[in-house]
């Protein structure tokens, strides 16, 4: 595998043992220390995917974050040093794909690392799926409404597809964060509240019409048929 | 509270009051009722004085007349003329006059003691009723022997006028008493209403609002009052609020310790971690070494974290975050991460439930945690079930267990009980009990019958679900439950 990372962290011993671990697990690595320099190397490299620390100098980890999200849906994979809910929901807000609490060990960086590139390739089969106005065009990673397109990062992709199959089924949030983000039973379940949030602002159909993503109240989410 | 004091209040005006306005109506018609009669004796007594020894004086009536010559001299109506309406004479020779019929009975009607002021030569008068009419009577002898006469008058008229009088006075008496219990409500409400202000204040600061205090408008006692009330509160809200703010510092340096300590621990914790992969590089010593440097940057980032959970637990007021649960699935996947040898009998009745997950994890993760690092090779068995709306789920190993004078302290924040023992944060168990209470229910420890120790976890859980898919059967649930939380049903 030789995907690019870009691993944005101003400690230097965490850079640099992180680029040491995401090395030896196979990948290509570039190292920013601060939001500026971060801005700068994103665009240099084009990277396949951004390891973002949150607390940067210059320019904070959720301004990066915005700031990438406004122009490319590459996976962002937050690390923060806050398990506070509020830190990591404004976190995913931003457009992060996932997030690693400090302190990580570097299996389970790299792990979710895999899980957000898997989300991004291309693996579907051909089909076209509908909900409402709704078009997807799985293979061609395609959103339109009313053949406006729409610009989705891969995991708002994965997750609208999931929901999408099975239009009026009810999905937990811990079926789709297995699905979805690849987690084990005991992951995060706000992931997905967040990312159904963000999915819902970027599909809204025409006003006053009904949403394409109903909350189930205590269980889940379901497509509407 | 008020209640009663005003009630005695106005009670206690309205007695006094009442026996004032009492008194005075008494006192007063006394004085009037003696006057009226007073006066009516006096002119009755004139009247008979006059009848006596001018009207019937000798001349006009012999000594030894009787009945007959009473009738025929016309005494009578002279009598009557001059105001008197009635007349019994007791003449010498036994016979006896009534001018009407009510009067035959005069003889029973005057008392001993008239009479015998009569047999005196003397005037007496006393008051009777005669059929039906207050009557006064006034009785004389005839100078020097005879006969006797007793005139009667008529004292309607005074008896009247007094029972007017005793009705005003009643009319006024209870006018005054309402007035006086209108006027001691009035004055209770006004002297209570500071009071009845206070209380309330005093009620809004139990609540936790400091910031309330008294108007104190007036300089009497209740102005007094109202200022030392107002110091009070100004005192406890200062001493409060540094207390609080103390507090929030001390918070938020442990925060920011913690903070701060994660990104050191964090390249320490993978720095170990890569080294580790060389230890057999390492002659015997420096192994050693390595591998108790990698053990120690393990229970460092446990403390560090435990820490943080801790001041993040006090801070937090957020009510339990409930979500939907697979409790078998769950339990599983706990024991997978943190003690894969443990052994799960969970009752068939359990499916699905409403629970706060992250807490839920927490407890059973560092229980397990626990016996794995203080029982080491013991059987540690889980067994959940569901008894009258409380999930009970119990957490056994019979590893060596602990004294029983220790068994309190267990969850008590760095207790160690074998401070030789090296194992976790020692926050572990505090933490599990303090994510307990967070979502509505307990954890609690118990000495095993023979050795172990068996920790049971009690919380209350909405509704389960029907086992079996939730996807496919579920409904959606009624706004109510859903926004309940075990905390409002404890």
């Amino acid at each position: 595998m030789d995907a690019t990372i870009l691993i944005v962290e101003d400690d230097r011993s965490i850079r640099e043992i992180t680029e040491l671990g995401l090395r030896d697990a196979g990948f290509e690595v570039r190292t920013a220390a601060d939001g500026d320099e971060a801005i700068i190397r994103f665009h240099n490299e084009q990277p396949d995917l951004v390891v973002l620390d949150v607390m940067l100098p210059k320019r904070d980890g959720l301004e990066v974050c915005r700031a990438i999200r406004a122009e490319s849906s590459v996976p962002v994979v937050m690390l923060t040093a806050r398990s506070d809910a509020i830190d990591i929901v404004v976190g995913l807000e931003s457009g992060a794909d996932d997030y690693v609490t400090k302190p990580f060990e570097m299996p389970v960086l790299v792990a979710r690392i895999r899980a957000a590139l898997r989300r991004a390739q291309h693996i579907d089969p051909a089909e076209t799926l509908t909900i409402g106005s709704l078009r997807i065009d799985v293979l061609g990673h395609r959103v339109t409404i009313n053949e406006t397109e729409i610009g989705l990062t891969p995991t708002e992709f994965r997750l609208l597809v999931e929901l999408a199959r099975r239009p009026g089924q009810v999905f937990t949030r811990e079926i789709l964060l297995e699905r979805v983000w690849g987690y084990s039973y005991l992951g995060d379940s706000r992931l997905v509240d967040v990312a159904i949030q963000r999915l819902r602002a970027k599909i809204v159909p025409e006003s006053g019409s009904q949403e394409l993503i109903e909350t189930v109240r205590g269980v889940g989410y379901r497509a509407v048929r | 509270m008020f209640g009663s004091f005003r009630a005695r209040l106005i009670a206690t005006v309205i007695a006094l009051v009442g026996l004032t306005a009492g008194f005075v109506a008494v006192t007063s018609f006394v004085l009037v009722r003696n006057s009226l009669r007073g006066q009516l004796v006096e002119e009755a007594v004139a009247r008979a004085e006059f009848n006596i020894t001018v009207l019937a004086s000798t001349d006009q009536l012999a000594a030894d007349a009787g009945r007959d010559e009473f009738q025929a001299s016309g005494l009578v109506d002279r009598f009557v003329l001059r105001g008197t309406d009635g007349v019994y004479v007791e003449f010498a020779n036994g016979e006896s006059f009534a001018s009407s019929l009510g009067l035959l009975a005069a003889d029973d009607l005057l008392s001993p003691k008239i009479r015998g002021i009569v047999e005196r030569a003397e005037y007496g008068f006393e008051f009777l009723t005669v059929e039906d009419t207050p009557t006064l009577a006034v009785g004389g002898r005839r100078p020097p022997s005879g006969p006797d006469f007793y005139f009667f008058y008529s004292a309607e008229e005074t008896d009247s006028a007094l029972s007017q009088l005793g009705r005003v006075l009643a009319v006024a008496g209870i006018g005054i008493l309402a007035f006086a219990a209108l006027g001691a409500g009035l004055i209770a409400r006004r002297v209570l209403r500071p009071v009845a202000i206070a209380a309330r204040a005093a009620g809004i600061m139990a609540q936790g609002d400091l910031s309330v205090r008294l108007p104190a408008e007036t300089g009497d006692e209740l102005g007094k009052l109202a200022v030392a009330f107002n110091q009070m509160a100004a005192s406890l809200e200062r001493e409060i609020g540094a207390l609080l703010e103390a507090q929030g510092r001390e918070r938020r340096f442990v925060a920011d310790v913690s903070h701060e300590l994660r990104t050191p621990i964090t390249a320490l914790v993978n720095e170990a971690a890569r080294l580790e992969h060389r230890f057999q590089e390492l002659p015997d010593t420096d192994r050693r070494v390595g591998e108790m440097l990698v053990t120690d940057v393990g229970r460092l980032r446990h403390l560090v974290e435990d820490l943080l959970e801790v001041s993040r637990l006090d801070a937090t007021m957020s009510a339990a975050d409930l979500s939907v649960v697979d409790l078998p699935r769950f339990l599983e996947a706990v024991i997978a991460d943190r003690h894969p040898a443990a052994d799960l009998t969970i009752s068939d009745s359990i499916g699905t439930i409403h629970a706060d997950r992250r807490s839920l994890e927490r407890i059973i993760g560092n229980l397990l945690d626990n016996a794995r690092s203080h029982a080491p090779d013991s059987t540690v068995t889980i067994t959940a079930d569901i008894r009258a709306g409380e999930l009970e789920i119990a957490v056994t190993d019979n590893g060596p267990g602990v004294a029983e004078e220790d068994l309190p302290h267990l969850f008590d924040r760095f207790y160690k009980v074998d401070s030789s023992r090296q194992g976790g944060s020692g926050l572990g168990l505090a933490i599990a009990r303090q994510h307990a209470r967070h979502v509505g229910g307990d954890l609690t420890v118990r000495s095993g019958s023979e050795v172990g120790l068996t920790f049971d976890l009690r919380m209350p859980v909405t509704q389960p679900l029907h086992p079996g898919d939730p996807a496919e059967n579920s409904v959606p649930h009624p706004e109510g439950e859903e926004k309940s939380t075990p905390r409002s049903t404890s």
